[in-house]
C-alpha cells in the first residue's frame, strides 16, 4: 500500500482496482510454469459488523481453497495473506490501537495508509485503507483454509442528516496471497489475488454502520438557548457577587 | 502530635497511589479497557521520539510543550510508568503545599487536615496521576506561586508564573490578580508581606469598599517595582522558553502546543454547552459577532470576579478556575482539577455546612455529570442519536456549576490574603495597648 500512496495522495476506488491488477501482474510468478492454473478462490466470505455505538469491530471470515496440484506445492513454500481495508471517509482505524494489536500477535503487520487524522468528523476527512498481516500460519495457507479476522473501527462525525443517522457502508476488502519459492536462490515472491468468483458469499448481516448525525434542524435552537444560557449564568454570577459585596458594606455599616 | 497526623495522612495517600499504579499496570494488561489514560501513551511516545532526537510533534495528538516529553524521557530508559510516578508524587506535593499554606496562615489543625482530604482523598484527584495525566505538576506549580508570593518572593514566583502559562495556557487567566495582589500596601518596599491569619470571626470589616480601593489603587501605581519585576520577569521566561522550543520544534510545536489551545473549537461531544452549536456549524466560517458573543460572557465573568475578590487571592483564583472551566468552549474531566487543589483553600473561610448545603452543592454537581455521563454513554457506546439530550444534560451541567459557584460565593467569609500597612500598624497598637 505505501507504493500506492507514494503516487497517489488519495484513495479512488478504481484507481486502486487498477493499481492492484498491475502489482499482481507484475508479480505474476516467474518460478510457476507459464500455463498454471494457480487461481485461489474464496469459497465463503463472511461479513459481519460486531458491536454497538461508535466503536465497533468488522470481521471478515472466508474461507478458500486452491486448486493446485501436487507440483505446485513443491514450488511454493510458504504464502503470506495480506487483506487490504478501503475504509469510506465515515469511519477511521487508529494506528495506535492496531499496533497494540501487533504486540500481542493478533497480526503480524498492520498499517494504516491515507488520512489518520483521528478527530475531524468526516466531512473533513479523507479515506483512508488498512494493510494487514494477519498472523498465520503460512505453511497453512496452501491448502484449504478457513480463517476470521477482526479489525476496530471507529466512526468519525458525520455530516447533518435531517434523519439524525448516517449509514457509512463498507465494502469487500481485497485479499492477495504473498507466496515465495522454496527454492532459496529464487528470492522471489508472488501476488495472487484471491478472486471470489462462484464463490458462495454471504455476508451475515448488513456491513451497514449506522452512525448518529446531528440534524440540521435544531441549528437555530441549540444556538439561540446556547448562548442565552451562557449570557443568563454570566448576570447571575455578576448578581451574586454585587450582592455579596453589598451585604459586606451593610453588614459592616451595622457593626459601626 | 497533630503534624504526625498529616504525616500519616501523606504517607497512607502516598502508598494508597502506588498500590493504584502497580493496578494500573495489571487492569492495562489483563482487561480490554485500559486503566492508564490514553494522552499518558501520547506522552509517552512523544519522549521517545525525543530520546531518538526527533520532534515530539511527530506524534499526532500530542498538544503540550516539549518539556512535558522531557520529563517523560525516562519512561523509555527507566520503567514505562516513570511519568505515572512523577505525576502522582507531584500530586501528593500539592497536598503538602494545602498543609504548608493553612499553616502559615494558622488554620485549626484539624480543620487544616480535613481540607487536605478534600484533595488527598477526592477520586478524581488520585485516579487522575495515577492515570498518567500531566494535571497534578500543573497545580503544584500553581500553589508554589501562591507560596513564593506569601514568602514575598517575587522574583521566584514571576519565574514559576512564566513557566507554568508557557507549560499550559489557562493560568493567564490569574495574571491580573496576582499583579494586584503585589499592592505596595501589602509589599511594602523591602520586606515581606504579613498573612492574615485564620480567624474564626464572622467577615472582615471593608474598607472604604475593597474593590474602589483596588482600581483606584492599580491606576496610581500600576508600575510598582513589584509589579513591574513580576510582569517583566514572567514575560522572559515565557517567552525564553516558548522560544527555545520553537527554535528546536519549529512551527509545529507553535501550532500544536499553543494556537490548538487558543483556537480550539472541538465539535465531538464534551461537557461544554457549546458542543452541539459547534458541532452544526462546524465547516462554517464564524462570523465575528459569534465569535464576540462566545467570548463576551467568559471575558465578563473573568473580570467581575477579579474586580470584587482579588484581595482574597485563593478565592479569587478557584472562583475565576471554576468559571474558567464552566464558559469553555471544551470541557474535559482532567480540567476539574485545576479549581480542586485550590479548594482546600477556600474551605477554612467557608460558612457553608456539610449539612445540607455542602452536600447539596456535591451530590448536584456530581449528580448533572452522571446525567450527562449516561447521554454521553448512550450516544457513543449504543449508537443511539441523542445529541440533542446530550446538550441538555450539558446545559444542567453548567448550571450545577454556576449553582456551585454561586453557593461558595454567598457563604464565603471574605479573607484578604495579606494584611495592608495600615491593618498591621493598627494591629501592633492594638498589641502593645
Amino acid at each position: 500500500m505505501q507504493s500506492y500512496f507514494d503516487r497517489h495522495t488519495e484513495l479512488h476506488d478504481s484507481v486502486f482496482d487498477n493499481f492492484i491488477s498491475q502489482e499482481v501482474n507484475v508479480g505474476s510468478c516467474q518460478m510457476l510454469p507459464e500455463n498454471h492454473d494457480f487461481v485461489p478462490r474464496l469459497s465463503v466470505l463472511k461479513r459481519n459488523l460486531i458491536g454497538e455505538g461508535s466503536h465497533r469491530h468488522v470481521s471478515t471470515m472466508i474461507k478458500f481453497q486452491s486448486q493446485q496440484s501436487e507440483s505446485l506445492s513443491q514450488i511454493l513454500s510458504s504464502c503470506d495473506l495480506i487483506v487490504i481495508e478501503r475504509l469510506p471517509t465515515g469511519v477511521f482505524a487508529d494506528p495506535f490501537e492496531l499496533q497494540r494489536l501487533v504486540q500481542r500477535r493478533v497480526f503480524n503487520e498492520v498499517d494504516v495508509f491515507g488520512d489518520t487524522n483521528l478527530e475531524l468528523p468526516s466531512f473533513l476527512s479523507n479515506r483512508s485503507a488498512v494493510e494487514i498481516h494477519p498472523a498465520v500460519d503460512p505453511n497453512k495457507l496452501l491448502e484449504p483454509t478457513d480463517m476470521k479476522i477482526e479489525l476496530p473501527l471507529h466512526a468519525r462525525y458525520q455530516p447533518l442528516n435531517e434523519s439524525g443517522y448516517s449509514m457509512v457502508e463498507l465494502g469487500t476488502p481485497d485479499m492477495l496471497l504473498r507466496c515465495s519459492a522454496k527454492e532459496k536462490s529464487k528470492n522471489q515472491s508472488c501476488f495472487f489475488k484471491l478472486t471470489n468468483n462462484n464463490a458462495d458469499v454471504t455476508y451475515e448481516s448488513d456491513v451497514l454502520w449506522r452512525i448518529p448525525s446531528g440534524k440540521k434542524a435544531h441549528s437555530d435552537l441549540v444556538f439561540a438557548i446556547t448562548f442565552s444560557a451562557a449570557l443568563l449564568s454570566t448576570l447571575v454570577i455578576v448578581l451574586s457577587s454585587l450582592e455579596y459585596s453589598k451585604s459586606r458594606a451593610s453588614k459592616d455599616s451595622k457593626q459601626s | 502530635m497533630r503534624s504526625l497526623e498529616f504525616t500519616s495522612l501523606l504517607l497512607f495517600s502516598a502508598i494508597f497511589r502506588v498500590i493504584l499504579i502497580i493496578y494500573g499496570e495489571w487492569q492495562d494488561a489483563h482487561m480490554e479497557v485500559n486503566y492508564t489514560d490514553v494522552d499518558y501513551l501520547v506522552f509517552s511516545d512523544a519522549a521517545s521520539l525525543m530520546a531518538s532526537g526527533d520532534s515530539p510533534y511527530k506524534r499526532t495528538t500530542y498538544r503540550y510543550s516539549p518539556l512535558l516529553a522531557f520529563l517523560l524521557i525516562p519512561n523509555s530508559l527507566i520503567h514505562r510508568s516513570w511519568g505515572k510516578f512523577i505525576f502522582s508524587a507531584s500530586d501528593l506535593l500539592v497536598g503538602y503545599f494545602i498543609h504548608f499554606i493553612l499553616q502559615q496562615r494558622k488554620v485549626p489543625k484539624k480543620l487544616s487536615n480535613y481540607c487536605v482530604m478534600t484533595w488527598l482523598f477526592n477520586p478524581f484527584t488520585f485516579t487522575i496521576g495515577t492515570r498518567g495525566n500531566c494535571e497534578p505538576v500543573v497545580c503544584a506549580m500553581i500553589l508554589w506561586i501562591i507560596i513564593c508570593l506569601m514568602k514575598g518572593n517575587v522574583l521566584q514566583s514571576a519565574f514559576w508564573y512564566g513557566l507554568i502559562v508557557h507549560f499550559r495556557i489557562y493560568p493567564i487567566i490569574y495574571a491580573i490578580p496576582m499583579v494586584l495582589i503585589l499592592d505596595p500596601d501589602f509589599f511594602p518596599s523591602d520586606q515581606k508581606p504579613i498573612l492574615k491569619n485564620w480567624t474564626a470571626a464572622q467577615a472582615e470589616r471593608l474598607h472604604d469598599g475593597n474593590y474602589l480601593y483596588t482600581l483606584h489603587n492599580l491606576f496610581k501605581c500600576i508600575f510598582t517595582r513589584n509589579r513591574l519585576i513580576f510582569g517583566l520577569v514572567s514575560a522572559v521566561v515565557f517567552f525564553l522558553f516558548t522560544g527555545l522550543s520553537y527554535y528546536l520544534y519549529g512551527w509545529e510545536f507553535l501550532h500544536e502546543a499553543l494556537l490548538y489551545h487558543l483556537t480550539r473549537t472541538d465539535p465531538r461531544h464534551n461537557f461544554s454547552i457549546y458542543f452541539y452549536h459547534i458541532y452544526l456549524h462546524y465547516g462554517y466560517d464564524i462570523s465575528v459577532m459569534e465569535k464576540l458573543i462566545s467570548f463576551l460572557p467568559q471575558f465578563m465573568v473573568q473580570l467581575v470576579l477579579i474586580f470584587y475578590f482579588a484581595k482574597d487571592l485563593p478565592f479569587c483564583l478557584f472562583a475565576q478556575t471554576v468559571a474558567f472551566v464552566a464558559f469553555n468552549k471544551v470541557i474535559t474531566a482532567q480540567y476539574f482539577v485545576w479549581f480542586f487543589c485550590l479548594l482546600p483553600l477556600i474551605l477554612p473561610w467557608s460558612k457553608m455546612k456539610l449539612k445540607w448545603n455542602g452536600m447539596l452543592c456535591i451530590l448536584s454537581w456530581i449528580g448533572a455529570q452522571i446525567h450527562w455521563l449516561m447521554w454521553g454513554y448512550l450516544l457513543e457506546f449504543k449508537g443511539k442519536n441523542v445529541f440533542f439530550e446530550l446538550w441538555v444534560a450539558s446545559l444542567v451541567f453548567h448550571a450545577a456549576n454556576v449553582n456551585v459557584l454561586t453557593m461558595v460565593i454567598r457563604h464565603h467569609r471574605f479573607s484578604s490574603f495579606f494584611l495592608g500597612l495600615k491593618d498591621a500598624k493598627s494591629k501592633n497598637v492594638a498589641k502593645h495597648e
